[in-house]
């Protein structure tokens, strides 16, 4: 399941690497920022609290600041990976959730190998009640499947129109 | 931007290209799948959801409102609009940045907030493209299909002010910081909706861009624009579509977002939405299926008119064959009158179809509703009310024609040309002259001089051979080709009359006419034995639509004595027809094959009649591109769009040269007109021949 999750993921075009469990994974997506001589940064509000990356990444901003309108790289974890589409599943909780996934240039997505299902209908029962949920303000299911892509210029594939241009998968097993 | 006109070649190219681009990923991204069994379940619950519509939609609203959404219901297109220029000027709202909806198109919402002060700007980046060329979408998945990267560039130079690259990754990037400006700078966020899920109250947004997530959680207020039949009880029926929807649209798994969103992300969610007319196509037992669309476009995207004619020509605001539909409901039938003429009936849609619509049958029924409500074409009248409803004035027309022989006939079977004036009928491909004698009459001659069957009677059973109009009349020799073949193989041969089935009455809409010349036909068939017909069109009108007009069980027993000859053939003679071929004898002529549409989207014939060649012919047969493409007859159609007909035609004509076969191979005689005079006009020395032929000529 997890070979067809990244082959799945591969094709729709995400860069997907391997670690050894989340403090390796963590460690990954420092070297590539370092590397990579990201600046502007923005994590995810659900992982401000949640270790092993709040204290990895203490201190990152969850939002952009006023009046700018891009970021280099987004931090965010997926809540479930779903093979069948090599899609990556977070289930929102709070507002501003989706910003780390889209406004920045490259998306890091942290997610744990246990966390694959098969398919959609896999994780169905979970989407319903998350969905249905009352006590946060707007319960949303967000499905990632590869960068930002459009085709509507002559059909020919152009990625990173409006979203990341690049979404790298982190597998943390 | 000049508007692309009908049959532009550089249109034309980036149409089919993007076709078969299309094909082969959608084939590649089902593989694995039943597609049957994923669009007869899609199909299902749309119409399970379409029959609790109401009920539904009170779930959904009350739901949403449980989330903090506010839900409007709109009865048309200017009710929509005014609530959302209700909602713009009580948040404020100068600026709205918005996620594709057709709706809005369906709507003409951003010209009626323009015209109020309120700036609505796409952010798809086709919509965005097609916006600032002051144009509409042409395709419902790819808004500005018709344009070059050329054109995009000129666009964006004279929007931007400032002189622009034509090259698509760096148009993609100023599109890109455009845009993000712009959702930043709007109040509102407005998207559509792929589905709106009862039981949460949520709503499906699917997007490959990533402008919806935009739209929806960058501006404080956002806006759902979505019309009622979208509704489905749970998010188990939300991936019912979602399995079928990308793979189906754009040939991919899954499109790269995919948001289902309850309640307000920020300020405020409304959602609107828009019944305009659907209540009543919901109500209505024949329209009805069309409500299950799920707006793939596939139908769209291997459609041969649309890829000659592209969405701007052949579109109200809704594209193609189900466009046409929605059009007559939600814009007007008088709107749809100029769009259905576009329908070849070819039904090769059907068969790519996500829910099962049976688009080509609709349309038929429109043209019987809008002959009924805005009148008929005088020459249809004329032609199909008046003479071909009626067998004897029929008689007497066709008998007419092979008195005029011996001044429109030429030597070689081709009528002389039309007169300049009726130039585009026969320019681009040389009708046949009207035979000298009918099958009939030539059957009469050839195989009962005697007063004797030619084989002993009952040694394999008698059968009965219907040619159809064509073969009646213009192509005798096809009929008497496969009474000779079926007589070799041991049956009893008659003639069916020599009569017409109805068809195209029934294909223009005049239901009355059809089933007069489909129950004279009935009645004149005598016998019991199986109907070996050599028209595919005729097969149809016999064994599906003329029962359905006619209703009665002699037509359902007619239906069921229906075999089409490649049928017959592969199902009962193969082996002899293998073995009628002396051992030793090399493989024949190289054949082509060209599917006639009908054979192949409703008889499903195409591989007993190839199997049947290549026995026959000891060789395969080549494959040319597109085999399944029409071919530009269908019928009136090609009287009615003589120039789509000729384009259609040239694109055959060039896939037969290709394959460098000297026979092209068909089961239609209507598409044997067609292409046997196109390679007359075009000079191309290839046979075109009806199987029949082939075999008559291959076991002789």
């Amino acid at each position: 399941m997890i070979d067809r999750f990244i082959a799945k993921a591969t094709l729709a075009g995400a860069d997907v690497r391997r670690a050894a469990g989340l403090p390796a994974a963590i460690l990954l997506i420092k070297a590539e920022i370092e590397k990579s001589g990201f600046r502007s940064l923005i994590i995810s509000p659900d992982l401000t609290e949640r270790a092993p990356f709040a204290e990895a990444f203490a201190g990152l901003p969850t939002a952009l600041p006023d009046g700018a309108l891009w970021a280099d790289a987004g931090i965010v974890a997926a809540d479930f990976g779903v093979a069948e589409t090599g899609s990556v599943a977070h289930f929102d909780r709070s507002d501003g959730e989706k910003h780390p996934w889209t406004i920045p240039d490259v998306c890091f997505c942290v997610l744990e190998a246990s966390k694959i299902v098969p398919d959609l209908e896999g994780i169905a029962p979970e989407m319903a009640a998350h969905l249905g949920r009352t006590d946060i303000p707007s319960p949303q299911v967000s499905l990632v499947t590869g960068p930002s892509r459009t085709a509507d210029v002559e059909n020919q594939l152009t990625i990173g129109v409006h979203g990341p241009s690049r979404l790298v998968i982190v597998l943390a097993s | 931007m000049k508007k692309k006109s009908a049959l532009d070649p550089a249109l034309k190219a980036v149409l089919q290209e993007f076709s078969r681009t299309y094909r082969a990923k959608r084939r590649a991204v089902l593989e694995g799948y039943d597609f049957e069994a994923l669009r007869t379940r899609l199909a299902a619950l749309k119409d399970a959801a379409l029959d609790r519509n109401a009920e539904l939609l009170e779930r959904f609203a009350a739901n949403a409102r449980a989330h903090g959404s506010r839900v409007l219901r709109a009865r048309d297109g200017a009710e929509a609009n005014e609530a959302i220029l209700g909602i713009c000027r009580r948040h404020g709202i100068e600026r709205l940045a918005k996620a594709k909806s057709m709706v809005s198109e369906e709507t003409g919402l951003n010209d009626f907030l323009a015209a109020r002060g309120v700036r609505a700007r796409e952010t798809d980046l086709g919509e965005w493209i097609v916006q600032l060329a002051a144009e509409r979408p042409t395709h419902m998945v790819m808004p500005a299909i018709h344009l070059t990267r050329g054109d995009v560039a000129a666009i964006f130079s004279r929007s931007l002010g400032r002189s622009v690259p034509g090259d698509i990754p760096a148009l993609v990037r100023i599109a890109r910081g455009e845009m993000r400006q712009e959702i930043f700078a709007s109040q509102a966020g407005l998207t559509g909706a792929n589905a709106l899920i009862a039981e949460s109250g949520a709503i499906l947004v699917v997007t490959n861009e990533g402008n919806g997530r935009l739209v929806t959680t960058v501006p404080p207020v956002h806006i759902v624009l979505a019309s009622i039949e979208k509704v489905v009880p749970s998010v188990a029926e939300a991936l019912d579509i979602l399995r079928l929807l990308p793979r189906n649209a754009t040939g991919q798994n899954i499109t790269s977002y995919v948001s289902l969103i309850a309640g307000p992300h920020r300020a405020a969610q409304y959602i609107v939405l828009l019944d305009n007319h659907r209540s009543e196509m919901a109500a209505d037992p024949v329209f009805r299926p069309a409500l299950r669309c799920v707006k793939c476009s596939a139908c769209l995207n291997v459609c041969p008119v649309y890829q000659l004619l592209g969405g701007e020509e052949y579109s109200h605001v809704y594209m193609g064959g189900i466009g046409t539909l929605f059009t007559a409901w939600v814009h007007g039938l008088d709107k749809s009158k100029a769009l259905a003429k576009y329908c070849l009936r070819c039904h090769r849609c059907e068969s790519y179809c996500a829910a099962k619509i049976p688009i080509a049958d609709l349309i038929t029924a429109l043209a019987e509703r809008l002959n009924d409500e805005t009148g008929k074409v005088a020459w249809k009248r004329l032609a199909f009310d008046g003479v071909m409803s009626r067998p004897a004035f029929l008689r007497t027309g066709f008998a007419a024609t092979r008195g005029a022989r011996k001044v429109i006939a030429r030597k070689d079977g081709f009528s002389r040309r039309l007169p300049a004036w009726m130039a585009r009928y026969d320019r681009f491909r040389a009708l046949p002259a009207p035979a000298a004698a009918t099958f009939a009459r030539r059957f009469e001659k050839e195989f009962r001089t005697a007063g004797e069957p030619p084989r002993p009677a009952g040694a394999k059973g008698a059968v009965t051979i219907y040619g159809g109009c064509l073969v009646e009349h213009f192509y005798p020799e096809i009929g008497l080709a496969a009474a000779r073949v079926l007589s070799r193989l041991g049956y009893a041969v008659q003639a069916g009359p020599g009569l017409c089935c109805g068809f195209p009455p029934s294909n223009s809409g005049h239901r009355k006419a059809a089933g007069r010349a489909f129950g004279a036909l009935l009645r004149a068939f005598e016998g019991d034995g199986p109907i070996v017909t050599l028209c595919p069109t005729c097969a149809t009108m016999l064994g599906r639509r003329g029962p359905e007009i006619d209703g009665s069980d002699a037509a359902k027993a007619l239906a069921a004595r229906i075999v089409p000859f490649g049928r017959f053939i592969a199902e009962r003679e193969l082996a002899a027809v293998a073995a009628g071929r002396r051992p030793g004898t090399p493989a024949g002529p190289t054949v082509t094959y060209h599917d006639s549409c009908h054979h192949k989207n409703l008889l499903a014939a195409e591989g007993e009649s190839r199997r049947v060649i290549a026995a026959a012919n000891g060789a395969p047969v080549v494959e040319m591109d597109e085999p399944d493409a029409c071919c530009g007859f269908a019928g009136t159609f090609c009287v009615e769009n003589p120039e789509i007909s000729a384009g259609l035609l040239a694109d055959k004509l060039a896939a037969i040269a290709k394959t460098e076969a000297a026979v092209v191979a068909m089961d239609c005689p209507g598409c044997l007109l067609q292409i046997r005079g196109g390679c007359r006009r075009a000079g191309l020395g290839v046979r075109a021949a009806h199987t029949a032929e082939l075999l008559d000529d291959f076991l002789a």
